[in-house]
């Protein structure tokens, strides 16, 4: 990634200048846009070593005597695998990734509000990762990735390195959406008001939100786990007086706004991408931008939907189930307006505007099964079960894994400057998507039968549909092993992307590729909405480089058609 | 200037065609989601597992409603308004923000899908939670890793079968001795968490004579996947039996667990076969340390000659013979439940080879 040269203009004597040695502009940065970058890396790394343990789980489940591993270390497995994914891969990549690298170029700002602040919590970031996947040295947790006491009090010493990793994950995410929240309110370009903002920001913005207030929670709650396994204190053991059920309050009061804080920026990448692909303004961009916050407050007052079966006061059921039904309706909204954001366009089918309708399809049924879960009598019997574990990865691989997808694929030309291949762009995508539905959908049907999650050994008449699911789950490793080669690949190889090679709209596409070290010569000024293709662009003030504008009437690089 | 998709009337081809094709497939689903028992799947072994397959029939009924229309207009939209190769290169798509009255429906509709699950999820949790219970009262208490339950009557629990007699209305008393563990009966359609410190209470009534499982639906530690039980519904005369045949059985019963079980031979024992055993069927629960390390139960590797041992057997040191015993029937006491042989799957030539196997770790060997 070459630094871009200083604009010509008498305003070079305003920009700041990178760093000149590898040092400071690579590693201890204060960069946004590199610590995006750094971010995306070490998520990348934690992805792929929490999904190849997710393989030894399927390679397990392959035959229901559970013949390859002891018990004790397939319960390590699928809890370090359900810890990570959640906590060192989607919750950093969408925040502190694509929001890190894109969302402050996307209101034309320079950088975040604390970049210091910003350096600070992507250093939590892989010493987090390195203690949680350190504990399998000393026995890794293994009472799943909600580790419910009283059980997990008699677990493992890598329960309480979990502890730790996660907190400082937590404080790393706290801090990260304060520093967002100031950036976005504080530091859009002249112009952008709220209802010029690209709903990518909107997006960030309502999970900002829910990363600064939920994250409390969890913090409280790890401590006092930490502090009762390490020296007593009884806060969940009730047969010293704690109370187990309090633990699963905290922890759902965080982890279910962090559902949504995994699946936020999802939506805002596929906000973007679908009008950018299509042609068109986003379908009923109020109601979009409306319905991220109605989701993020919503989402604070539905944690106990996780605890139906848990033995709380019985009719507390009635308003969180309600509250849960609610929430469809936004989430609905969404989904309507992307649909009818294709109608009438004119699609141009990269690999991002694959994955991006791929996300349509499978959220949406992890959205319905959602509602299934919700009716409290159908939760009895699917709560704890494999049902679930279908529709978490229906929402969160099927959603969020595969909206950040579209959002590499679309994003990446602007991070590298290079294209990435789109021949295997289309090959991933149909791959993964076909290999992802295979794994999961039986899933659904085995956990309705009988089949409860967190074991290593089944009825053997599961057999069937549990070696279909491992079978699936070895191609998404294919698909996902032509993704990684792919932008290795096309970080030397690929072609040259200029500054806006997909007829963007928005402002991060208004500056070189990679932008340089300022962002943009000249703070531009904001005229109007981001998605207005039929008008001139929006921006004044714009001392963009010379490709820019021209860039964008350029044809599109071949084999988009 | 950029040129506009196509000039702008009706809603494009085939939309009324298609969105009549999508009905046709929805109908078509949804006739089977009617006609299909849940039955032909699933057994109902009591109620209100009948309820909650209507519940989810009609989840599943509009389910298929969102998932085709959603999916096919995805797919068609994506058909039909792609970019033709001939299209040029700046050409636009069609420049609408947005449809009022269009968003208005689509957020009306599923407000009025959602008060009707609503309202239809709120009477079946009525019907389970003010369900006729209580002619029967039985307790199921969870430990790692096993279930027993209690019996009007019965002086002591009964491990890992639940009968129920057919048609009388049941109240189940949850609960758990150690950790949180699941009662889940899959057949019946229901869930409640077995929580340390807490009594959960659901009411069924067996509908269907049969033998059904009850899994473990929350972890509970190393063992969990393994923690399965047996739920027997029976006709009233038989289940009448059963109880009188365990009152019998724990009046008769030897008086604690000393004193060889019948059947079992230690001068047979082998040590290694123990060997092999114990880290199979015990280690889980037991260390070989000594014995205050405990895992689950005790660290039992100097259990014959323990200076940490408590009155393991009337405050005598432990025998071959009692440690025989308590492998046999099991032992239910301050330090928690350990599931008898029978449980285990051990047999008398097991309790052997086990006990010799112990001594001889007791020994140093």
């Amino acid at each position: 990634m070459a630094v871009a040269a200083p604009p010509p203009s008498a305003l070079a004597e305003h920009i700041h200048h990178a760093p000149k040695s590898f040092i400071n502009r690579y590693i201890f940065t204060l960069d946004h846009k590199i610590i995006g970058l750094q971010y995306m890396i070490v998520g990348s790394l934690f992805f792929i070593i929490s999904g190849l343990l997710a393989e030894l789980i399927r390679v397990q489940l392959m035959n229901s005597d559970g013949r390859f591993l002891s018990p004790e270390h397939f319960n390590e497995l699928y809890s370090v695998h359900g810890s990570s994914m959640v906590w060192l891969v989607i919750i950093p990549l969408a925040t502190g990734g694509f929001g890190n690298f894109v969302m402050p170029l996307m209101i034309g700002a320079r950088d975040v509000a604390f970049p210091w602040l910003n350096a600070a919590s992507f250093w939590m970031f892989p010493p987090a990762g390195l203690i949680l996947f350190s504990s399998f040295l000393v026995g890794a947790p293994d009472a799943g990735w909600t580790e419910y006491p009283p059980v997990s009090l008699q677990g493992p010493p890598g329960t309480s390195m979990w502890c730790i990793a996660i907190f400082l994950i937590g404080i790393s995410s706290t801090l990260t959406g304060i520093n967002f929240l100031v950036t976005m309110l504080k530091m859009r370009a002249p112009g952008m008001t709220f209802t010029r903002m690209p709903l990518f920001v909107w997006a960030q913005l309502a999970t900002a939100v829910l990363n600064m207030v939920a994250t409390t929670a969890l913090a409280a709650a790890l401590l006092a786990l930490f502090l009762e396994r390490t020296f007593g204190i009884p806060f969940y053991d009730p047969s010293h007086g704690g109370s187990p059920v309090m633990w699963q309050h905290m922890f759902w009061f965080y982890s279910h706004p962090a559902v949504y804080i995994m699946i936020l920026p999802a939506f805002g990448v596929i906000s973007e991408v679908l009008p950018t692909f299509a042609r068109k303004p986003i379908f009923g961009y109020k109601m979009i931008a409306f319905s991220s916050i109605a989701i993020a407050l919503l989402g604070f007052m539905v944690w106990a939907h996780h605890m139906f079966t848990s033995g709380m006061t019985p009719w507390l059921v009635l308003p969180f189930m309600i509250l849960t039904f609610i929430i469809a309706i936004p989430t609905g909204i969404k989904i309507f307006s992307w649909v009818a954001t294709l109608w009438g366009g004119n699609i141009r089918y990269t690999t991002a505007m694959l994955f991006a309708m791929g996300f349509i399809a499978t959220f949406t049924f992890g959205g319905v099964t959602g509602v299934f879960l919700a009716a409290v009598p159908a939760d009895f019997q699917e709560h704890g079960t494999y049902f679930v574990v279908a529709h978490i990865h229906y929402v969160l691989f099927g959603g969020s894994v595969l909206g950040l997808l579209a959002g590499a694929y679309y994003w990446f030309p602007k991070m590298s400057g290079r294209m990435l291949n789109e021949f295997w762009g289309h090959v991933h995508f149909w791959v993964t998507f076909i290999a992802f539905n295979v794994t999961f959908l039986p899933m659904h049907w085995i956990g309705l039968l009988g089949m409860p999650r967190r074991v290593p050994v089944y009825d053997p008449q599961f057999t069937d549909w549990n070696r279909v699911a491992s079978i699936g789950s070895f191609f998404l490793v294919i698909g996902m092993a032509i993704f990684f080669i792919n932008v290795i690949w096309s970080i030397k190889h690929g072609k040259r992307a200029g500054p806006n090679p997909w007829g963007a709209r928005t402002l991060e596409w208004m500056t070189s590729s990679p932008p340089p070290y300022y962002n943009f010569v000249k703070v531009p000024g904001v005229l109007h909405m981001p998605y207005e293709f039929d008008q001139p662009l929006p921006y004044v003030g714009l001392e963009p480089p010379e490709q820019v504008v021209s860039g964008f009437k350029a044809p599109m690089p071949a084999g988009h058609h | 200037m950029a040129q506009q998709a196509r000039p702008r009337q009706g809603l494009g081809p085939g939309f009324w065609p298609v969105t009549v094709l999508l009905a046709v497939i929805t109908a078509v689903c949804d006739y089977y989601v009617v006609v299909t028992p849940v039955t032909a799947f699933l057994r109902e072994a009591a109620s209100p597992a009948d309820q909650t397959d209507e519940l989810f029939k009609f989840l599943t009924f509009f389910g298929v409603i969102v998932m085709v229309y959603t999916v096919g207009y995805l797919v068609y939209f994506g058909i039909v308004w792609r970019k033709k190769t001939s299209d040029p290169e700046d050409t636009l798509g069609i420049q609408v923000h947005g449809n009022f009255q269009l968003e208005l429906w689509w957020t009306i509709l599923p407000t009025i899908l959602v008060i009707a699950i609503g309202w239809i999820s709120v009477k079946d949790w009525a019907g389970i939670f003010y369900a006729q219970g209580g002619q029967l009262a039985v307790e199921a208490i969870g430990y790692q890793f096993g279930w027993e339950f209690r019996y009007p009557g019965l002086a002591n629990p009964v491990a890992d079968e639940l009968h129920l007699p057919l048609g009388v209305p049941t109240t189940i008393h949850i609960s758990s001795r150690d950790v949180i563990h699941g009662f889940w009966t899959p057949e019946v359609r229901l869930k409640q968490d077995a929580v340390p410190g807490l009594v959960t209470t659901i009411h069924i009534t067996p509908t269907e004579v049969g033998t059904y499982r009850i899994v473990c639906s929350e972890y509970c530690g190393a063992r969990h996947g393994y923690m399965v039980g047996k739920l027997i519904i029976e006709p009233k005369e038989t289940f009448t039996a059963f109880l009188d045949k365990q009152k019998y059985a724990q009046a008769h019963a030897p008086k604690g667990p000393s004193g060889l079980p019948p059947g079992v031979n230690l001068a047979s024992g082998n040590a290694s076969a123990g060997q092999t055993l114990f880290a199979q069927k015990c280690s889980a629960c037991h260390s070989l340390g000594a014995f205050s390390q405990k895992l689950v139960g005790p660290g039992l590797g100097k259990i014959f000659a323990d200076s940490d041992h408590p009155k393991l057997v009337d405050g005598a040191a432990a025998t071959p013979e009692d440690a025989a015993g308590i492998i046999n029937s099991g032992y239910t006491g301050d330090m928690g439940t350990m599931p008898n042989a029978k449980t285990n799957g051990l047999s008398n030539d097991d309790i052997a080879n086990l006990v010799v196997y112990l001594e001889g770790v007791s020994k140093g060997q």
